[in-house]
């Protein structure tokens, strides 16, 4: 298990090497002058005096092999360098904006396991009812709208449309921003939990994003469970006279969840990517939204250095998921599978 | 994990959830919002005193520490209010400094922090004069290449430093060093250049501080200097600016303008707080009953910031593409406003297909033949005023109807083309509509396909990258090219000079080569008499607009700006595009 454990976190090296040094050589691919666009502002005639003093600053006159190196002996050192847009630290930003992607992903997560898993267990254990036709149906339309066009739906029917029919104040959602003016950190308990009014400005983005998800894991769990309810130690279970419900929870849930946990795995790629599109419509100051805004600035720095915090959380994400198989079914033994 | 550990677990999860849930809320500022039930009395009072209150280091409730800013005491006036907005579209604003913004976001938030020397008087909106702000007078001397300003002598920043003829000129000094956007207009200023390329001070400009006068020696006549004083690179910046350099808008800056920074500012906001130092406006008004606060939020679109607004989240909002007939509809808007800016074609010069005087008649059948009634209404539901000329009602100087092939006519469109292609002219491709995508503009291209198809003549749609589309036209790539310009500050020179003038050739010139015009341009700017500079300006139009026919205007931009009107009583927006917060007020 260990051997196992540190050969997988030995490969997030090349992992991260190799997706960082692909999108750098990218951007040089992509049209757009950094310094046109910092001299500019990005819709006016750039300054010539400014896009000189820029491509000074940032060594982007450099051949693009010398800047490359240079990169990523910075990089070594944790060094990720500033925003060519603001000059912020991009070690700054990344404190800043990576708090906020991780509230608004656990709020994400939490949402698609609970409402998705239960879901999904009702409508096995009530196959054929009305939940779970409904269930069905409601997950394929979730699964088949864009998730932006989800987004902004929700932004309507919950914010905009209780605002303009004089609903209760607490009954109207919020479409943009992380919380109320003025709110803070400190406005968040134990880190991730939203104090006073804040949780009016979660709840949109949340479900937005755990939405299309939570389709996927409410189809698979049913579709796992109706696998193993009739199972033989389903049968053994019963047959010794223990309460359903325990034996759907102990026996049938915990069986069922490997490929959920499979999905919900990979599914937090799926998170990071959704962030992209979920934090622009509502506004939300994450990882996601200014990794859209840097590529736009053509910012290489703030770029590079949130996708390499992206990419290294996705490899751990996928190692301890990978390690989680072996709690929920004691059967994979990590090591040996390898070293067979 | 047995379930019994799980069980408890999820009642204490739950209890936590219940405990933030009903908790601290004192950080809740958004029911002062205007936009909110809670602001209730009519005498603009929000219904709980506590909210809306600054929390942290009231400003105004003592002695000023450094960082901090002396302003309006919101917390013992009691009840008070903020407009919350959606003003920054995409990203946060890359610099608040005066020195560097090049962004008419930002610069919502910097003319209400800073006062300049001059300020534009558009109580008549058709003829907008310049008046002193700072300054308490200027002049000019008989040929307008030297100009003496007299500082006002209770000019101060909210934080009690005086505001001295020294400290415009080391203020300039400073913007010239940090090299901004905007740092070219003090080539305008003797020794400007000079200051750009190796730093140090700006020869050209001469502070005495004790007869209060700074007297400003230019490279070039330029009757239209005090317009340009007042522009934001020309702000008046504390002694503390000058040490922390391009950081100091990462602090709290200080001003001089009717709001102070509350704080810093974030990525997401910007909160200011009413100044009660300010020494009023042009006419000495200080609006007494403005608003206290005003926080700017950030918004990732156009479309996002106006759904936040319609979702009470904020007062005010820019007005997206394709809402404005809702926006007309359901709230206030400042769209009867005349702004000061064109939408336009540009056509290059030097393109063989459409520029030079063999093709003379092509372009002026190409401006008659475009529908400009129907783009507006089409695609900007009549919001904008149709174009006659490029430079808008507004301009000092400027007249109406300068343009002779800027009415729709497909009859002489048809005659001019005709004529052309006896002349021997011919299209051997489709003509190439040069525009940035996805930038709304797609609609505007269509009618326009449409219109020049209805005379015979083929055109095509030729979008760009928006990132890369002015570039490529500051390369000398445009043929012809759909562009807009606001003016930056109220002159005629500021669309002649920057968008035709042989020296702005491939910078904000897209293509424009004509002695004759440059002439006209030079000659109006060193004429201090504002009729004979007008009559040359007019002149140098019409060379533009019919002798060479080397633009298409298209229509005149309006105000884009929606607000609650049940809670707003004014929300003024200037022809510069900049709303006067100080006179914004609740009902």
């Amino acid at each position: 298990m260990a051997s196992y454990v540190i050969r997988r976190l030995l490969l997030i090296v090349p992992t991260v090497f190799f997706a960082i040094s692909f999108l750098f050589l990218l951007f040089f691919v992509l049209p757009g002058d950094p310094a046109n666009l910092l001299a500019g502002g990005g819709d006016r005639i750039p300054n010539p005096i400014r896009v000189e003093q820029v491509n000074d600053k940032y060594g982007l006159d450099d051949p693009i092999a010398t800047q490359f190196v240079n990169y990523w002996k910075r990089t070594l050192t944790w060094d990720l360098g500033e925003s060519f847009a603001t000059g912020r630290s991009v070690n700054e930003i990344l404190g800043d904006r990576a708090k906020n992607s991780l509230r608004l992903g656990v709020w994400a997560i939490i949402a698609e396991v609970l409402i998705g898993i239960g879901i999904g267990v009702y409508s096995a254990i009530r196959r054929g009812s009305w939940v779970d036709k409904l269930s069905t149906v409601g997950t394929a339309v979730l699964s088949a709208v864009p998730i932006f066009v989800l987004g902004y739906a929700f932004q309507y029917w919950f914010a905009v449309y209780p605002n303009t029919h004089d609903w209760p104040q607490w009954a109207r959602l919020r479409t943009s921003q992380i919380g109320p003016p003025g709110s803070g950190d400190g406005s968040w308990f134990l880190f991730f939990i939203p104090t006073g009014e804040q949780w009016r400005y979660v709840v949109l983005p949340a479900l937005t994003m755990a939405a299309v998800s939570t389709a996927l894991v409410a189809r698979l769990t049913r579709s796992s469970m109706l696998g193993v309810l009739d199972a033989d130690y389903m049968r053994t279970a019963r047959s010794k006279g223990l309460d359903e419900r325990r034996i759907v929870l102990r026996h049938g849930v915990r069986n069922a969840m490997l490929p959920v946990i499979t999905l919900i795995g990979l599914d937090l790629g799926a998170v990071i990517g959704a962030a992209v599109l979920i934090e622009t419509v509502f506004s939300w100051p994450g990882l996601g939204s200014t990794i859209a805004n840097a590529v736009e600035d053509r910012d290489l720095p703030v770029v590079l250095g949130l996708t390499l915090v992206v990419v290294l959380v996705y490899s751990i994400v996928n190692l301890a998921i990978d390690i989680s198989y072996a709690w929920f079914d004691p059967r994979v033994r990590l090591a040996k599978r390898d070293d067979t | 994990m047995n379930a019994e550990y799980v069980r408890l677990l999820t009642v204490v999860f739950a209890l936590v959830l219940l405990a933030a849930s009903c908790g601290d809320s004192s950080d809740d500022n958004e029911g002062a919002s205007g936009s909110d039930a809670d602001v209730e009395s009519s005498d603009g009072e929000s219904g709980d005193p506590e909210e809306g209150d600054p929390e942290d280091g009231d400003p105004s409730d003592g002695e000023t520490e450094a960082g901090e800013t002396e302003t309006g005491d919101t917390a013992d006036e009691g009840p008070s209010e903020f407009v919350d907005l959606g003003t920054f579209l995409g990203d946060p604003p890359q610099h608040l400094d005066p020195a560097l913004n090049s962004t008419v976001g930002a610069y919502q938030v910097i003319n209400a922090v800073y006062d300049g020397l001059t300020e534009i008087d558009a109580s008549d909106p058709a003829n907008p004069t310049i008046v002193p702000l700072v300054a308490e007078s200027y002049e000019p001397n008989a040929d307008a290449t030297v100009w003496t300003f007299t500082i006002r002598e209770d000019a101060a920043f909210s934080n009690g430093e005086a505001i001295t003829a020294s400290t415009f000129k080391r203020s300039w000094e400073r913007a010239a060093a940090l090299q901004g956007f905007y740092s070219f207009l003090l080539t305008f200023l003797e020794g400007g250049d000079a200051a750009l390329d190796s730093g140090g001070e700006i020869s050209g400009v001469v502070a005495d501080d004790d007869a209060r006068t700074l007297e400003v020696t230019l490279s070039a006549p330029n009757s239209e200097f005090d317009a340009v004083a007042g522009f934001q690179l020309f702000f008046p910046m504390p002694e503390e600016a000058l040490e922390a350099g391009a950081e100091y808008e990462n602090g709290v800056m200080i001003g001089n303008g009717p709001y102070a920074m509350e704080s810093a500012r974030t990525d997401e906001e910007i909160t200011l707080v009413r100044s009660d130092s300010w020494v009023g406006d042009f006419n000495g008004e200080t609006w007494d009953d403005r608003v206290d606060r005003i926080v700017f939020r950030t918004q990732s679109d156009p479309e996002t910031g106006y759904l936040a607004f319609e979702a009470g989240e904020g007062d005010s909002a820019n007005i997206p593409p394709g809402r404005t007939a809702d926006a007309q509809a359901n709230w206030g808007t400042t769209l009867d406003v005349g702004i000061l800016g064109s939408y336009f074609f540009a056509i290059n010069d030097r393109s063989d297909v459409i520029g030079g005087a063999d093709n003379l008649l092509l372009r002026q059948a190409v401006s008659a033949a475009i529908d400009r009634d129907e783009i507006n209404e089409a695609v900007f539901s009549g919001s904008r005023a149709t174009a006659t000329g490029i430079t808008p009602p507004g301009i000092p100087g400027q007249t109406l109807g300068l343009c002779e092939f800027c009415a729709f006519d497909p009859d002489q469109a048809q005659a001019l083309f005709d004529e052309w292609v006896a002349d021997g002219g011919s299209l051997e491709d489709p003509l190439p509509l040069q525009f940035a995508s996805d930038s709304g503009e797609e609609p505007v291209i269509q009618i326009v396909i449409d219109n020049l198809a209805d005379i015979g003549i083929e055109a095509e749609a030729q979008p760009f990258p928006p990132e890369t589309y002015f570039d490529e036209l500051a390369s000398g790539g445009c043929v012809i090219c759909l562009a807009g310009w606001f003016a930056d500050y109220p002159t005629y020179d500021n669309f002649m000079f920057n968008l035709f003038h042989g020296a702005a050739l491939d910078g904000t010139n897209l293509g424009f080569i004509n002695d004759d015009f440059d002439a006209l341009v030079d000659e109006a700017l060193s004429t201090p008499d504002s009729d004979a500079a007008a009559a040359l300006f007019q002149d140098a139009e019409r060379i533009v607009l019919n002798e060479q026919t080397m633009t298409v205007p298209i229509n005149w931009y309006r105000g884009d700006y929606v607000y609650n009107d049940d809670e707003i009583a004014t929300f003024p927006q200037t022809s510069l595009g900049l709303i006067l917060w100080e006179q914004v007020a609740f009902k």
